[in-house]
């Protein structure tokens, strides 16, 4: 093991007392990564709902909607965290702008999916009752679309997760400052507790977001 | 069809929004005792650095202020912005090399730490910057091969290396092709030319494992490194006195250098060895201890909570 | 001068084009980690999924997998892989390998279920035994869900490797790691671009193979695979 060939003092891959003493250091990174998470996930569902909607009626829209977000979502994370610092400093506002932005991408896709899947017949129907657009949207189209917006959340809540561990570069980080801190000290314990407590979050937040569909999309099973 | 699972949503929504707006950022702990004032303190990405900015901060804390602590930040090109733009009040820097980055490379830094610190105040000032009093403590940029390799090559010092460089390859952090007491330095003081450079890390767990795999066969370690010998380690001699007086100074912004922070930052480093940093930075790098806590050590010690 | 100007200085620059910091050096290496990760879990995945969707077998394992995996943060796996098997290239495409996995094994997975069941008894009707069934009749069958797989991996796997820079790995994420540390603004973000590029002919030309590797009757079927291989954001 690369730590165990220089040092004297083997280093076990989870040093116990560290961790009973750091109880507070986790749990703030760990607090740290749900905050990046939840406004990331959130900021781009608020914005992908009206996108998608809009871009709906519209297939030049759509087009460029898709187009726009799309080329973003190739851009490495890393790049886009660090060529912002600049402009917008070591903040949660450099942290958040890509991630948000990739969020919008895959929860704009899954709304217009979600849209187009609506049966013809049922929007029909619909109009047949008397429905006005507006209020077709929100009770028949949206509802409907439900399960595939669901899906593109879970993707996003553990993309999101996933990729806050990054901003650990530009001093953020979440449980990816615990990571980080494991590189920069040679030090095996914080890294395998920010991996861990990643890995069990991201399984939480997705387990949590299916029972949440279950619970708003009955009729629906989640993928 | 059900209205509720799109209000779920919406609330959903807000709620996280909510919560994530009200948490607030997890370094900033509310208290109620009044403070002379916040100051945000920060370090370079190793180990060091860290040690140096809790040493600031935790004295400054006793005195009454608040500290918040940005440590880990990154290179002196990212930290050294941060203060400029006020991002950050202070940051533990090293005289010759600060200088030799606030002057543009035009090489003023010189073995008297107390010319280079002037010379680096004539710089910090148009900015808003000052540099404080600097302490005996010095950590220098220093080449080091294994034992193994050294012997390989004959070479104790750095002028040994001329003749050679073209078998050897070069580890250290990215910035070190641009910094003038780096490659540059080696090339023009020494004359040596290395056969390839490999970015790593400043003086970090890349660099260790580098020297233990023989990807490089030198690399660039720190003066007060507490495991070089441990490692196996031997520094090349520094000769030609390419490294300058690389003591340690705070460095902040003017607005917030009152006489009081002042008097206290001066006061921790009239009494700061390079042997305390060796000793700390060993406790941080081989027993894992924090930063923080080495630091609160040191000052205990040295009676500062008295 | 703006940013993007230095940023096509930086990039029409031949001296970046040469050396072993330079753009060919970068992207060979970036190709090399990338293409040895997917093409070892190619090796690993695609045999596993294939059985398992086959025999149909441990389908929740198989398809759960995928979600598993995704929960891993990369740029963890990558210092586990460090502190584990120390400096170079083995260890970050241990790592990358890791990562490309899963996909491919629930793509695969999925993508044998999914095949009509009457045409696997048609086949065992006709006399076809077990192996040649499954490499003549149901692969190709199964062939656009499995490219999808392969698609999602490598995208994963080419996002990934700029993160090696921190691991002293070489590639394209060195420009963006060495960038930032020097704050060489025009460096990072020639870099960004490189990959961003990359990525995007890395998609084209699997494009084009599963293309060639899907057969024509299928093709002309049109099969709805996109929705299904929502490429997931890992770095």
């Amino acid at each position: 093991m690369a730590g165990g060939v220089f040092l004297d003092y083997v280093d076990p891959w989870i040093n116990w007392d560290w961790l009973g003493s750091h109880v507070p250091l986790v749990l703030a990174t760990l607090w740290q990564h749900v905050e990046l998470t939840a406004v990331a996930v959130a900021g781009g569902l608020l914005i992908a709902l009206p996108l998608g909607v809009i871009a709906h009626r519209s297939g030049s829209l759509r087009l460029a909607v898709l187009l726009v977000f799309g080329v973003f979502y190739t851009i490495p994370s890393l790049a886009l965290f660090a060529a912002l610092v600049p402009y917008t400093g070591l903040s949660g506002t450099t942290a958040e702008i890509p991630l948000i932005g990739y969020n919008v991408l895959i929860l704009v896709r899954n709304v217009l999916v979600g849209l187009d899947e609506v049966p013809k017949d049922v929007l029909d129907a619909a109009d047949g009752m008397g429905y006005r657009p507006r209020a077709r949207l929100l009770r028949v189209e949206l509802p409907l679309a439900l399960p595939s917006i669901f899906a593109g959340l879970r993707v996003a809540i553990v993309s999101t997760i996933g990729l806050v561990t990054i901003t650990a570069v530009i001093g953020l980080g979440g449980l990816g400052a615990l990571i980080y801190k494991g590189l920069i000290e040679s030090f095996h314990t914080p890294l395998v507790v920010g991996l861990v407590l990643s890995i069990v979050f991201a399984v939480v937040a997705d387990l949590g977001a299916a029972a949440a569909q279950r619970v708003a999309v009955p009729w629906a099973r989640p993928a | 069809m059900n209205r509720r699972p799109l209000w779920m949503m919406a609330a959903l929504a807000v709620a996280a929004i909510l919560a994530a707006a009200c948490g607030g950022s997890p370094s900033s702990s509310a208290t109620s005792t009044p403070s002379k004032g916040t100051l945000t303190v920060a370090g370079f990405n190793f180990p060091e650095s860290s040690i140096l900015a809790y040493i600031y901060g935790k004295s400054l804390e006793h005195d009454g202020y608040k500290i918040n602590y940005k440590v880990n930040l990154g290179t002196r090109e990212v930290v050294a912005p941060a203060l400029e733009s006020g991002q950050i009040d202070l940051y533990a820097g090293y005289a010759a090399t600060d200088l030799e980055y606030y002057d543009k490379k035009a090489s003023e830094a010189t073995g008297d730490v107390t010319l280079t610190v002037q010379r680096l105040n004539n710089h910090l000032q148009s900015m808003g910057l000052v540099a404080l009093n600097a302490s005996a403590a010095v950590d220098q940029n220093a080449f080091a091969m294994t034992k193994a390799n050294s012997q390989k090559y004959n070479a104790t010092k750095l002028s040994d290396l001329a003749p050679i460089g073209n078998q050897l390859v070069l580890g250290a952090g990215p910035e070190c092709p641009t910094r003038p007491y780096c490659q540059p330095g080696l090339k023009s003081t020494y004359g040596i030319t290395f056969k390839d450079f490999k970015a790593l890390d400043t003086d970090g767990p890349l660099t260790r494992a580098a020297f233990a795999s023989n990807t490089i066969q030198v690399g660039l370690v720190f003066s007060s490194d507490g495991d070089l010998t441990k490692l196996g380690l031997v520094v090349l001699q520094d000769d030609k006195h390419l490294e300058a007086a690389d003591n340690v100074v705070p460095i902040m912004r003017q607005q917030a250098a009152t006489d009081e922070v002042r008097a206290v930052l001066n006061k921790v480093d009239s009494n700061l060895t390079t042997v305390d940093l060796i000793t700390m930075n060993s406790q941080v790098s081989i027993q894992h201890q924090d930063p923080d806590a080495v630091a609160v050590a040191y000052l205990q010690q040295h009676n500062y909570f008295a | 001068m703006s940013l993007l100007g230095l940023v096509w200085q930086w990039l029409t620059d031949p001296q970046h084009w040469q050396g072993s910091n330079g753009v060919p050096t970068r992207l060979v290496e970036h190709l090399h980690l990338s293409i040895e990760s997917v093409l070892i879990g190619v090796v690993i995945a695609l045999p596993i999924g294939i059985a398992l969707g086959h025999y149909g077998k441990f389908g929740t394992v198989a398809i759960n997998i995928s979600n598993t995996g995704r929960a891993i943060p990369s740029f963890g796996l990558l210092v586990l892989a460090f502190q584990v098997f120390g400096l170079g290239d083995g260890p970050i495409i241990l790592a990358l390998t890791a990562l490309a996995i899963p996909p491919m094994v629930t793509n695969s997975y999925v993508a044998l279920r999914e095949v009509d069941p009457d045409i696997k008894d048609a086949a065992r009707g006709m006399g076809y035994r077990e192996l040649a069934q499954v490499l003549r009749v149901e692969l190709p069958l199964a062939v656009p869900l499995i490219m999808a797989g392969v698609r999602t991996s490598a995208l994963q796997v080419v996002a990934t490797a700029t993160l090696a820079a921190f691991v002293a790995g070489g590639g394209l994420g060195r420009y963006i790691v060495d960038g930032y540390a020097t704050q060489v603004y025009e460096e990072m973000v020639a870099g960004a671009i490189l990959v961003a590029g990359l990525a995007l002919a890395t998609e084209l030309v699997l494009a084009v193979l599963q293309r060639a590797l899907v057969p024509r009757g299928l093709r002309l079927l049109r099969a709805p695979t996109t929705r299904r291989a929502a490429v997931f954001k890992v770095a």
